[in-house]
């Protein structure tokens, strides 16, 4: 199979470098986020703990994020994601959860540069401060009129997820929000 | 700009990332009710000139539902709760009482 | 009282203006009236009006808070039209129109009533079945409306762009008779006409509590004071709800904030009135040339008379998508007020649980077009004490009965 993302490979280079973060396996995982039985298949397909509230978690193996009170975003390799799934599918067998592939629903890309707090700022409602929204925390709002999701890898790069029907719309909306000489500065 | 903190993810977030779905605490009938009892789950509101308790939905948020006591003269929020409440809580009622000492208290 | 012409106006002039008399008196409140209505906006006055006129009822007071006219009726977007869908309302809002036409003659007061027309774009194509189907319910309901294409859409208004950059416009509901009218006029030649039949508009003056004695309205309290009466109208807008509960009884309805704009003046560039209801934005022409502009409501309760900023910005993207041009206008004032959205998006004229007193409310984002109807309506109810005429279908128990007269899907913005 041959897959592509919405993003096609897109970038832009003002005031901050946005790019397509290519294909990433993406599963949702909704379920008791305190039971240990997600606990475990956590550990062992991603590496990490349950994120606290609103935090995203990393290892050299997978990330995984933290949604809502009941809902984790779970990221592996694109390739493993059917594998991954067989494996939390049957490890969970009898405990309450949903789990969905939603890799291909999604664009992801990845942000760098000083003033990506400043450009986002230009269209979300969310508090961009560094105090609010500090390296490593997952804020769900909305850019423009659309959901999106974002986090801080750290205080210059970022991750920023929407849904992959509006990933042009939120390409060309970025690169206009950081179209060189529209620098803002203030955060 | 009505910002509130929703419960659930514990981030304070303006009303363009939220949906407000009415009157909370709302009693609900099914097949067999009165005619009256229907009447009043389905149409009948609160409309108050003040405090008023209501469903919000952090919706382009973390997507979960929560309730809030606002002013509806002043806009001022009081406070949020959990959705699953049956009746607000009892320390969010006496701090309204303690602001608005002449409101006649919550009614469902 | 002396009558208004161009004749009056010529001899004016000679005394350099002086000599005009004042439109409504400024009477004290009297202890005792056959008839209170709460509330001197546009439905209130004609309640009275028509009480007078065509039940001979005048002793009447009408109480206002504020000043006459100063709430919703001063603060709307004039739109006139009556192609709706159910037959009850049609023959409401078309029997308010056709009084629009002769209104400036019956009253003596130049309302500036301007049919210049009203359509309605139809942008998907689940609108323009819902179109097509109004027009037809309209032509069995003797209401002249008319579906239409895109080239006559544009010669219409040829400042429309018909490509749009999310929705085409691929026709409309066009009612060549629907036009607007100056609110305050309205709101002024009902009142002088009230004033002349011997009524006593009192004015900041704000009801506080509702008198009963027995399942029956006694009278008032008010901030000059108690008066007695024998009936008593509610006519109250947004604050209905809260003049309810002075009264012991609880509405299907909640009040929220719509917002409207008007632009710089402009040289006349639009002579008829577009809505586009997808969208969410409309706008007019006024005769001083400002565009006046009104979108949707907030989707909370709302007393402040003023709205929340991000719903005037998707009013504005929605009109430079259907109006390129007036993406240059500057905007000169913005304002608010608060409207009575009921369960079915229309109005409710009806007794109450209490004896002798009766509501009118529910008009929601769009009851300016309603005010001559509604106050014939509303006072043939009061007069008669029966739910009956133009207003029968509009009682309260339709809620329980679930007989509604649903508007609510007809249009999305009901103005
Ligand atoms: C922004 C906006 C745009 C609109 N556009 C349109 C349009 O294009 N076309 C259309 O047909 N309709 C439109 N409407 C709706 C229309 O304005 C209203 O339906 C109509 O004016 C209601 O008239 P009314 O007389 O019932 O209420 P109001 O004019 O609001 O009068 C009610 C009066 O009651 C008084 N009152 C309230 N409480 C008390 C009290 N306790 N004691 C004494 N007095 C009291 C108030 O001060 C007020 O003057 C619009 C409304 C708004 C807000
Ligand atoms: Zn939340």
């Amino acid at each position: 199979m041959f897959s592509v993302t919405g993003l096609n490979g897109a970038s832009s280079n003002g005031s901050i470098n946005v790019k397509d973060a290519g294909l990433i396996g993406m599963i949702t995982l909704r379920g008791d986020l305190k039971s240990d039985a997600i606990a475990k298949v956590i550990k062992v397909v991603t590496g990490t703990n349950i994120p606290d509230q609103r935090q995203c978690v990393f290892t050299s193996k997978g990330a995984t994020a933290w949604m809502s009170p009941d809902e984790l975003l779970v990221m592996v390799d694109y390739e493993s994601v059917d594998a991954t799934i067989a494996k939390m599918e049957k490890s969970l067998q009898g405990v309450h959860s949903l789990i969905v592939n939603v890799s291909d629903a999604r664009a992801v890309f990845e942000l760098t540069g000083s003033s990506i707090r400043d450009v986002i700022s230009k269209g979300s409602p969310a508090d961009m401060s560094s105090k609010i929204l500090p390296v490593g925390e997952v804020r769900r709002t909305r850019i423009a009129q659309l959901a999106v999701a974002f986090w801080f890898t750290s205080d210059t790069t970022a991750r920023l997820v929407c849904f992959r029907s509006v990933a042009g719309y939120v390409m060309d909306w970025l690169e206009n929000a950081s179209e060189k000489g529209s620098e803002v500065g203030f955060h | 700009m009505l910002n509130f903190r929703c419960p659930n993810c514990e981030i304070t977030a303006d009303e363009t990332d939220l949906h407000c779905d009415g009157q909370a605490h709302i009693e609900r009938f099914g097949a067999g009710a009165s005619d009256d009892d229907l009447e009043t789950y389905l149409f009948m509101r609160h409309n108050p000139k003040g405090v008023h308790f209501e469903r919000w939905r952090h919706v382009f948020g973390c997507g979960k539902w929560f309730n809030a006591a606002r002013c509806t003269v002043t806009l001022e929020v009081f406070g949020t709760y959990s959705a699953q409440s049956l009746v607000p809580p009892k320390s969010l009622i006496n701090k309204i009482k303690k602001k608005r000492p002449e409101w006649e208290g919550f009614v469902k | 009282m002396k009558r208004y012409s161009a004749f009056a106006i010529a001899k004016n002039a000679l005394s350099h203006h002086q000599g005009w008399e004042r439109a409504w008196a400024k009477p004290q409140m009297k202890k005792e009236y056959d008839a209170v209505i709460v509330g001197a906006g546009g439905h209130g006055l004609a309640t009275a009006f028509y009480l007078g006129k065509n039940y001979g009822i005048t002793n009447v007071a009408i109480i206002e808070k504020g000043w006459l006219g100063g709430g919703n009726t001063g603060r709307n977007t004039t739109i006139i039209r009556s192609n709706y869908l159910q037959d009850p309302s049609a023959a409401i809002y078309e029997k308010a129109r056709s009084l629009y036409e002769t209104m400036s003659q019956d009253l003596n007061y130049n309302v500036m009533f301007s049919p210049r027309g009203v359509m309605m774009l139809a942008q998907t194509e689940a609108e323009i079945r819902g179109y097509k189907r109004t027009a037809h319910a309209n032509k069995l309901q003797g209401v002249k409306t008319e579906y239409i294409g895109p080239q006559k859409v544009k010669d219409l208004c040829p400042i429309i762009e018909l490509s749009g950059p999310r929705y085409p416009v691929l026709g409309a509901l066009w009612q060549p008779r629907g036009g607007t009218a100056r609110h305050d006029a309205v709101a002024w030649g009902y009142a002088r006409a009230c004033s002349e039949m011997g009524m006593d508009i009192i004015q900041q003056c704000e009801v506080t509590g509702v008198t009963q004695s027995r399942g029956k309205v006694t009278g008032l309290q008010t901030s000059k004071g108690d008066i007695k009466c024998k009936k008593l109208g509610i006519v109250v807008a947004g604050n209905s709800g809260h003049l309810a509960e002075m009264a012991g009884f609880r509405l299907p309805l909640e009040s929220v904030a719509l917002q409207a704009l008007v632009s710089e003046p402009i040289k006349p560039c639009m002579d008829v009135v577009v809505m586009a209801n997808t969208v969410h934005g409309y706008m007019s022409q006024s005769d001083k040339g400002e565009m006046v502009i009104g979108g949707g409501t907030d989707g909370f309760n709302n007393y402040t008379q003023r709205g929340s900023f991000h719903h005037l910005e998707e009013t504005v993207r929605a009109l430079i998508e259907t109006f390129p041009m007036v993406s240059r206008l500057k905007m000169l004032r913005h304002w608010g007020g608060i409207v009575d959205v009921t369960g079915d998006r229309s109005p409710i004229i009806s007794k109450t649980p209490l004896s002798g007193c009766f509501i009118n409310c529910g008009w929601g984002t769009g009851g300016f077009k309603a005010i001559p109807g509604s106050g014939w309506a509303m006072a043939e109810l009061m007069a008669k004490d029966e739910q009956t005429g133009l207003g029968a279908q509009f009682g309260l128990n339709r809620f329980q009965e679930g007989r509604f007269i649903d508007e609510s899907v007809a249009a999305g913005v009901a103005h």
